[in-house]
C-alpha cells in the first residue's frame, strides 16, 4: 500500500518535505518511523528521546488525526494515508 | 457611530481603495491586544497601527535587549533597559498619533487573563512560550474573541486563526508543547507570520475573505513554500471539545 508522507519546519532541515513510501499491510507508524529514521540521518534524535520513546512534542498526523490520541506508533497506517510530521515552532 | 473623517479618508485613501470607507471605519472601530512585544508583536503592532486599528493595548513583561535587535523593529539602540511596552507604546503613536495604544507591562500569568482580553476584540499572539499562550487562547476562546497565533523559529512558522465556537483550538494543534527555550530566529522569518497576523486581523475586522482557521499555515522561508495542514480537533480536547461547532464561514465573526 501507498502512504504519502509530508514533513514540515525543522524536519525538513534533516528529512524530504514530501514523498511516497510502499508500506507491506499490518505496517505502522512504528513501522513507519523505523524505515524513515534508518533513512534519514539525525531524523531520530529529532523525534526519539529515548529508543521506542517519541519526543512528546512532536506531533504524528494521520490524515490530520494526532496518532497520541489513536493508537500512538502501533496506529495502523491504512491505503491513501497522509502522514504529516510536524514539530510545532515556539518563538516569537 | 463616528464616521471617517477628512484627514483619516485621505491617510487611509490607499487601503479605503481596497477595503471601503466601511472597511476602514470597522479597523478604526477594532480593538487589537497584542501579546507580547518581541518579533512578532512588534511587527504586527507597527502594520496595526498603520492600518489605524482604533486601540492598541500591548502587553510584554520586559525590558529591551541588545539581542533583541535583529527582529523586534520597534527599538533602536538607545532603548535598550528601557521597558518594551511603554517603548512600543511611544514607537505606535509616533506612527499614528490618532489610535488609543495601552501599554501594559506584566507577564501573561500574574494577572488572570479574562482582564487582559477585557474590552478587547481580537488577540494577536507574539508570545514566545507555550504555557502562557495556553492561558490566553483557553481565555479567549471562552470569551468569545478570535485569537491569531503565530510562532517561529528559524526560518520556519506557523499561523492559525484560533476562532471561538469553533475547532481545533490550540490545544488541538499543539497538544504537546516544547520546551522553553532560547529560540533560534531570523528576523525576516517574524516579519513574515507578524504580517500574515495583522492580514488576518484586517480580514476579520473587515468581513473579507476566509481566515486560516480550519487548517495551520506553514511558512517555509528556506524553500519559498507555504503549506496548509489541516488538524482535526482531539476528541478528548478540555477546551473546544464541549461546545456546540460552527464550520467557519466568510462572515464577519462578530
Ligand atoms: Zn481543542
Amino acid at each position: 500500500m501507498k502512504v504519502h508522507v509530508k514533513a514540515f519546519a525543522t524536519f525538513r532541515e534533516v528529512m524530504d518535505s514530501q514523498f511516497d513510501m510502499d508500506f507491506p499491510k499490518g505496517a505502522t507508524i512504528h513501522t513507519l518511523l523505523a524505515e524513515l529514521t534508518g533513512k534519514f540521518e539525525g531524523l531520530g534524535e529529532l523525534m526519539f528521546a529515548a529508543p521506542g520513546t517519541l519526543r512528546d512534542f512532536v506531533n504524528i498526523l494521520k490524515n490530520g488525526r494526532n496518532v497520541h490520541f489513536l493508537a500512538g506508533l502501533d496506529t495502523p497506517l491504512d491505503d491513501g494515508d497522509v502522514i504529516a510530521l510536524f514539530p510545532p515552532v515556539a518563538g516569537g | 457611530m463616528a464616521v471617517l473623517s477628512k484627514e483619516q479618508k485621505e491617510r487611509y485613501r490607499r487601503q479605503i481603495a481596497v477595503v471601503g470607507e466601511d472597511g476602514q471605519e470597522k479597523i478604526g472601530r477594532t480593538r487589537l491586544l497584542i501579546a507580547g512585544a518581541g518579533g512578532l508583536g512588534s511587527t504586527a503592532a507597527l502594520f496595526a497601527a498603520m492600518a489605524g486599528f482604533g486601540t492598541i493595548r500591548i502587553i510584554d513583561p520586559d525590558c529591551i535587549e541588545e539581542t533583541n535587535l535583529n527582529r523586534q523593529l520597534l527599538y533602536r539602540e538607545a532603548d535598550i533597559g528601557r521597558p518594551k511596552a511603554d517603548t512600543a507604546a511611544k514607537a505606535l503613536h509616533a506612527m499614528n498619533s490618532s489610535i488609543d495604544v495601552e501599554p501594559v507591562t506584566a507577564a501573561i500569568g500574574t494577572a488572570p487573563a479574562r482582564d487582559l482580553i477585557r474590552g478587547i476584540d481580537l488577540v494577536i499572539d507574539g508570545l514566545d512560550n507555550y504555557p502562557a499562550r495556553f492561558l490566553l487562547a483557553d481565555a479567549a476562546w471562552k470569551c468569545g474573541i478570535p485569537f491569531i497565533h503565530g510562532a517561529v523559529e528559524g526560518f520556519y512558522g506557523q499561523v492559525c486563526t484560533i476562532l471561538p465556537k469553533t475547532y481545533p483550538c490550540l490545544r488541538c494543534i499543539v497538544p504537546n508543547p516544547p520546551p522553553v527555550r532560547e529560540t533560534p530566529i531570523i528576523g525576516v522569518t517574524t516579519g513574515v507570520i507578524g504580517c500574515i497576523q495583522v492580514t488576518e486581523a484586517i480580514k476579520l475586522a473587515t468581513g473579507t475573505g476566509l481566515p486560516i482557521s480550519d487548517h495551520l499555515w506553514l511558512w517555509d522561508g528556506i524553500r519559498q513554500k507555504s503549506d496548509r495542514l489541516k488538524i482535526e480537533r482531539i476528541p478528548t480536547c478540555h477546551v473546544c471539545g464541549k461546545d456546540e461547532y460552527q464550520i467557519p464561514t466568510g462572515e464577519r465573526v462578530r
